[in-house]
């Protein structure tokens, strides 16, 4: 058994530029419905969220249930600039994306922590956040939540600006996975202790990754909070948000550089077309298909995809050796 | 010259005292054997040298300076330890494994440490395994990779914590061989604990024997094999050689044969 190589196939590469192109350009050559236009850049902004939570729950093995939590901070700061500072729009998605960031780091304490106890700990994370931006009503509009502006122009958009975010996001989750740092966090991931042994901070090295990955959600939130043009904090901050990242991230291939990036898109598809045609069986739904993903294919989609390209070589190379 | 000097070093756990005010001393390009009995405190001392735990009291010197720990800071200032079961990053190739403990060594870029790392595969053995997972590699093998993964670090003290234990007697004595060429071609001063006490025996400079958190002898191999307290705290008071070593399971068998009585 060897290693996987860290290498990327140039053919994958190449399907990800063609299929970078062939978005970039689709709203120009195709008039699309506004369901479908919906539909892709929620997917955009829960590509870029869920690589970022694959970060801390794929590369350092940490898995957060509250990532909802940076989500919502980062959509109310830039939802609450908009409205009261009326900064320009990118200027408060920044803004909420560095708040959430540094929102990240209150999980300090929770980092000795590893496993279900560390994951446990970010439910309580996750709910506490909740709580406390539902009754900040001042700030957040409480249960009523806040309406921005309508701004049909830049609701037509957001779809390159997220587009582009999760290409950003995506190539930034092959340069950590690749750097030494990515080295680093895959140490840690196998036996925190072992890795202080060698020389590795393992408490700063979470520390940052969780920051970044806070960053990148909480502008994923601001993103969502100008597309969709309303954000209330149950919804937001809700568990059912910190579960969909988990839930992303194990479909597509957990740990994987680019696998969550399938995970965001068959999920936002499915949970789509289930929320509309099977309300009550969505969630168990979902149940089902991730004990048949942790049971049959940890690595998800990823995994399978895995699987069946070496099955297609398998039988290239038993038919050449027929031929011969 | 004195390179390590660790002084009052006390560890209490609850009420258990695992190290009662141990000193100790290590001299630049020594080799130092530290044996005691199962529960001596041998691993304990480690954990307090690498500074993974914090001892009650005491302080660890090196070349001067006040090494406190936490582990990853102690393994920057020069002290590394190996464990006792194995540890390889099982995510990693052989070659990472080593790598991404080079990455911190002082004063080298990321280029640099790759090639210290291919060093330290080949100084070791495993230049031909290290693209593969170390679940490969057999029991000895996964020693051989700790040993390099601590090595890489550029450490002036490496910590082996029974790394001949559980090998077949070829490999052990291809061990003693690589244990002093760390010394010898590396210039590193080395604390090992073993069981297997024709290794210490043969390698150590000097030993250090430990029994319950206690510093009971020290001296030459020669001297320790004699040392009547030492006899006393492997096979207890009336131990005879033809007696079953009920007293010190693991350890009587090996030290019996070092016995001059």
């Amino acid at each position: 058994m060897t290693a996987p190589s860290p290498l990327i196939p140039r053919r994958l590469v190449a399907g990800f530029v063609a299929g970078f192109a062939i978005l970039a350009v689709l709203p120009v050559g195709v008039e699309l419905s506004p369901y479908a236009h919906n539909l892709l850049t929620s997917s955009f902004i829960m590509i870029a969220g869920v690589l970022a939570w694959n970060w801390m729950g794929g590369f350092v093995g940490q898995v957060s249930f509250g990532h909802a939590s940076l989500f919502g901070v980062g959509a109310f700061v830039s939802a609450r600039l908009m409205l009261s500072v009326h900064l320009p729009v990118p200027a408060c998605w920044l803004a909420g994306a560095v708040c959430a960031g540094v929102f990240a780091l209150a999980a300090h304490p929770m980092l000795r922590l590893r496993g279900p106890y560390f994951s446990i700990a970010t439910i309580g994370f996750g709910e506490i956040s909740r709580q406390v931006l539902t009754y900040w009503e001042r700030f957040t509009g409480g249960a009523s939540g806040l309406s921005l502006p309508i701004d049909a122009v830049l609701k037509y958009q957001l779809y390159w600006w997220a587009l582009g975010f999760a290409v950003l996001v995506a190539l930034a989750s092959v340069a950590i996975r690749r750097s030494s740092l990515g080295l680093k966090l895959l140490a840690i991931k196998a036996d925190a202790d072992a890795a202080a042994d060698v020389g590795i901070s393992t408490t700063f090295y979470q520390d940052v990754i969780f920051m970044l990955s806070g960053t990148v959600v909480g502008l994923s939130g601001g993103l969502w909070a100008s597309y969709f043009g309303f954000i209330e904090p149950s919804d937001m901050l809700g568990f059912d948000r910190s579960i969909a990242f988990v839930l992303m991230a194990v479909v597509g291939g957990i740990g994987t550089s680019l696998g969550p990036v399938l995970g965001a898109v068959v999920f936002v598809l499915v949970r789509t077309y289930l929320l509309a045609s099977y309300p009550e069986l969505y969630l168990g739904l979902y149940g089902l298909l991730l004990i048949c993903i942790i049971l049959f294919e940890p690595l998800g989609l990823t995994g399978l995809g895995l699987r069946v390209v070496a099955a297609v070589q398998r039988a290239r190379r038993r038919r050449s050796r027929e031929v011969v | 010259m004195t390179l390590l000097v660790a002084r009052g070093l006390t560890k209490r756990f609850g009420g258990l005292i695992a190290l009662d005010d141990v000193d100790l001393t290590l001299a630049d390009r020594e080799i130092l054997g530290v044996i005691g009995p199962n529960g001596a405190g041998k691993t304990t001392l480690f954990s307090v040298l690498a500074g993974s735990i914090r001892p009650t009291s005491g302080e660890v010197m090196l070349a001067g300076a006040r090494v406190t720990g936490p582990a990853h800071r102690t393994v920057r200032a020069g002290i590394v330890r190996t464990h006792q079961i194995v540890r390889p990053f099982g995510n990693l190739t052989v070659f990472e494994n080593v790598l991404v403990a080079a990455i911190h060594a002082p004063g080298h870029g990321e280029t640099r440490a790759a090639d210290r790392a291919a060093e330290v595969l080949s100084f070791v053995g495993l230049s031909d395994r290290a693209e593969q997972l170390p679940v490969t590699l057999t029991l000895a093998g996964r020693k051989r990779l700790e040993l390099a993964r601590a090595l890489s670090t550029g450490p002036r003290v490496v910590l082996l914590d029974e790394v001949v234990a559980g090998v077949n007697p070829t490999e052990a004595l291809a061990f003693a061989a690589l244990i002093r060429r760390v010394r010898d071609e590396r210039g590193i001063s080395v604390i090992m604990t073993e069981h297997v006490m024709p290794a210490v025996m043969s390698l150590s400079d000097r030993i250090v024997v430990l029994d319950r958190g206690k510093r009971i002898a020290e001296g030459t191999p020669q001297e320790i094999a004699a040392d009547p307290r030492v006899i006393t705290a492997y096979l207890g008071t009336e131990a005879a050689p033809e007696d079953p070593p009920e007293a010190a399971p693991e350890a009587a068998p090996e030290a019996a044969p070092e016995d001059p009585q």
